[in-house]
């Protein structure tokens, strides 16, 4: 154990009073950010696929159009579908900002998102065979999973993956349940049945389909197919982009994971002591933060994940003080630095052998 | 669909709010145009309201939303302004009492004119049924305010109407010149004014037991005073039917049998069925509802994934991490880290 009792409970208790003081001041000021975060995402959505359409003046406008529309899927997923998803703002008691009604511009249905990330990956965080995230049951990230055949080229897997990135996330919970495939496991427990998750499944796929590769090009006439490429490309960066930021969240090199028997009956203390070993930031300018929707201070997002995002960046001193008093480990460093560890992790291991990230407890 | 949104309109919102500030999807702008002190505690209020807004039969309550320091509050106000007057000028007007440790409504008392609020479409029952029979009015202080509409409304008087408005004090008495007004007006309408000072709580039912014979029976106060007169009413003989009443202001927590030991009553509606169960008050919503059987959606169990967020209607719950209470209107409240003070009712 690396901490003592006394240490899990002090620990808690200092974190606890750094949420308190931040939402003790929630307000006016995070209420006019997300919307105007919302009207931004708006307005590049909109705009984007206006210029679609613009792409017979001259292609560069098309061009612009695609960084838009894809600024504003960026934009809906990250600082506010995440966000909002997490119940950051359900205080505001808001008809649209709510993490029950708020629905996103993505494969994967709101609820099964919720259900998968708030509960398994935020409880569950990097224990081996709890948290599907580490590696998401398709990629060998440590020594801890026995390597297969398929490992070899899972370089090529990930990269499939990153570019798809919102069907993996929406096939999720569906794998998870062997909806499909697989063997039943036992010991699983589910709130909803198997039908309903395979009709969440098609439906807000179909709908994101219809969308985007029918209903938009249909309406653009003539300019149908530049609409279509144009929604595929915008989807294929915000593909890139989430999975790159999400990846350098947890799969740095420093990042650890736990055995889901250390981790029976645990106090608050050793539950904030794990989300901070199993999660990774990078530093960046503001601009940066929000394109991530603050997942660049995994470690605070782990630690509070329903208070709102911008205040993250402010508490992440805060807590890597605390980090430092107590000598817990606090991974950080630059976008760049973080996400050569992680590509090199996925490289690694896709050979035998190697190291075990489980931090014994 | 296109927006991902339930309506192109939600979709839109964040537009329509930077055109205009506050706006809110199925809710009705109203603009301050002036407040006056009716008794040292209630304040009257007059608003322009939209022109598409529905209108309302008198006796109905609204469910006002200001948005305070980023968050939406609503509560419900009865309207006690006579219908002729929306008619005439598309205004009403509201008469609140304000409750100086409250959340809400110093908020209210603080509005500047001009400003503008959401109120929604009108809702309720509560409303003069037969005008052609004859009927008791009886209001206990701020319970005035949907029964004022009502009496100040009538144009055409079929059958003699009483008010027994319960007061402390005739300087609490809100309303009061208007409805002397109408009692010095219309020969049909009577007015008598009871002072909780001067006059016992037995005397006055006593007085409402017999001139209650063969006459339908409005009932508007606090809950303990409504719980008890219409208890009263029915064991002196009073059908049951003849009674209509409006609940009013926050429930209270202690219960009908004067008991306190921390159960109370949860009404939820589901979209798969409303079910009913009790909640104790030193264990979570959650764990109450599962022990009777009633599954709500439910997640980490901690207050941190929000997969248990219910809409509370009504009731006040307490925060079991802060013990911090909540408000008695409507909002939204994880059922995993919340406790019943009051009796509820919820929407998931």
């Amino acid at each position: 154990m690396a901490l003592s009792n006394e240490q899990y409970n002090a620990l808690a208790s200092e974190l606890d009073d750094i949420k308190q003081q931040v939402q003790a001041q929630l307000g006016e000021a995070d209420a006019r950010y997300i919307r105007r975060v919302l009207l931004l995402q708006r307005i590049s959505a909109i705009s984007g696929r206006i210029l679609l359409v613009l792409g017979f003046i001259t292609p560069w406008l098309w061009g612009l159009g695609v960084l838009l529309l894809a600024l504003g899927k960026i934009l809906d997923n990250m600082e506010i579908g995440h966000n909002v998803l997490h119940g950051q703002y359900d205080w505001m008691n808001d008809p649209l900002l709510h993490s029950r009604r708020y629905e996103w511009d993505i494969a994967c249905e709101s609820g099964s998102w919720q259900r998968t990330h708030n509960v398994e990956h935020h409880s569950y965080t990097n224990i081996i065979g709890k948290d599907r995230d580490f590696g998401y049951g398709l990629l060998r990230l440590s020594n801890d999973f026995r390597w297969r055949l398929r490992n070899l080229w899972q370089g090529g897997t990930y990269l499939l993956l990153s570019m798809l990135f919102q069907w993996g996330v929406s096939y999720h919970e569906l794998a998870g349940q062997r909806v499909f495939f697989g063997k039943k496991k036992n010991d699983r427990q589910t709130q909803v049945s198997d039908t309903e998750l395979k009709k969440a499944f098609f439906v807000k796929g179909a709908r994101q389909l219809i969308k985007d590769y029918l209903f938009f090009p249909l309406i653009a006439g003539p300019m149908w197919l530049w609409v279509l490429c144009g929604n595929l490309l915008a989807n294929l960066i915000r593909n890139l982009w989430t999975s790159t930021v999400i990846f350098c969240g947890h799969f740095t090199k420093e990042v650890y994971a736990f055995k889901a028997a250390d981790c029976e009956n645990e106090s608050r203390g050793h539950w904030y002591y794990r989300q901070m070993l199993g999660s990774s930031n990078f530093t960046g300018p503001t601009w940066l933060h929000i394109l991530t929707g603050h997942l660049s201070c995994q470690i605070e997002h782990h630690l509070f994940p329903d208070i709102p995002a911008r205040h993250y960046p402010k508490m992440a001193k805060q807590v890597q003080a605390i980090a430092a008093k107590y000598g817990i480990p606090y991974n950080t460093g630059s976008f760049l630095r973080q996400y050569s560890t992680v590509f090199w992790r996925i490289m690694r291991y896709s050979l035998p052998g190697g190291k075990s990230a489980v931090k014994a407890l | 669909m296109l927006g991902n949104q339930a309506s192109v309109r939600l979709y839109l919102l964040p537009l329509l709010q930077a055109i205009w500030p506050g706006f809110l999807p199925g809710q009705y702008r109203a603009r301050l145009m002036s407040a006056s002190w009716q008794t040292p505690d209630m304040v009257l209020l007059r608003f322009n309201v939209s022109s598409r807004w529905p209108g309302f039969v008198p006796g109905q309550h609204l469910l006002l939303t200001l948005t305070h320091n980023g968050r939406n509050l609503s509560r419900p106000f009865s309207i006690c302004s006579p219908l002729s007057l929306w008619q005439a000028t598309g205004q009403i007007e509201l008469c609140c009492k304000v409750s100086q440790s409250g959340s809400f409504t110093p908020l209210l008392a603080s509005l500047k004119s001009n400003s503008v609020v959401n109120i929604s479409a009108a809702q309720g029952d509560f409303s003069w049924q037969q005008p052609a029979m004859p009927a008791l009015f009886i209001a206990a202080g701020s319970g005035i305010t949907p029964i004022a509409s009502m009496l100040l409304s009538q144009r055409h008087w079929l059958a003699p109407a009483t008010l027994y408005y319960r007061v402390r004090g005739t300087e609490n008495a809100a309303l009061l010149q208007r409805l002397q007004q109408l009692a010095a007006q219309q020969p049909l309408f009577t007015l008598h004014l009871s002072d909780s000072r001067f006059e016992h709580s037995d005397v006055f039912t006593r007085q409402i037991g017999t001139a209650a014979n063969n006459k339908q029976l409005y009932l508007c106060g606090p809950s303990a005073f409504m719980q008890q007169l219409s208890t009263a009413l029915v064991q002196a003989g009073v059908a049951k039917g003849d009674i209509f009443q409006e609940q009013f202001g926050p429930a209270l927590p202690v219960l009908a049998g004067g008991d306190n030991s921390g159960q109370h009553q949860v009404a939820l509606q589901h979209a798969a069925g409303n079910k009913v169960f009790t909640a104790s008050a030193n264990l979570s919503l959650l764990q109450s509802a599962e022990q009777q059987g009633v599954n709500p959606r439910f997640g980490c169990r901690i207050g941190v994934c929000f997969q248990c967020v219910c809409d509370k209607v009504s009731g006040q719950v307490r925060d079991i991490r802060s013990g911090a209470l909540s408000g008695h209107g409507s909002e939204q409240i994880q059922l995993c880290i919340s406790q019943p003070v009051t009796d509820l009712v919820l929407k998931q």
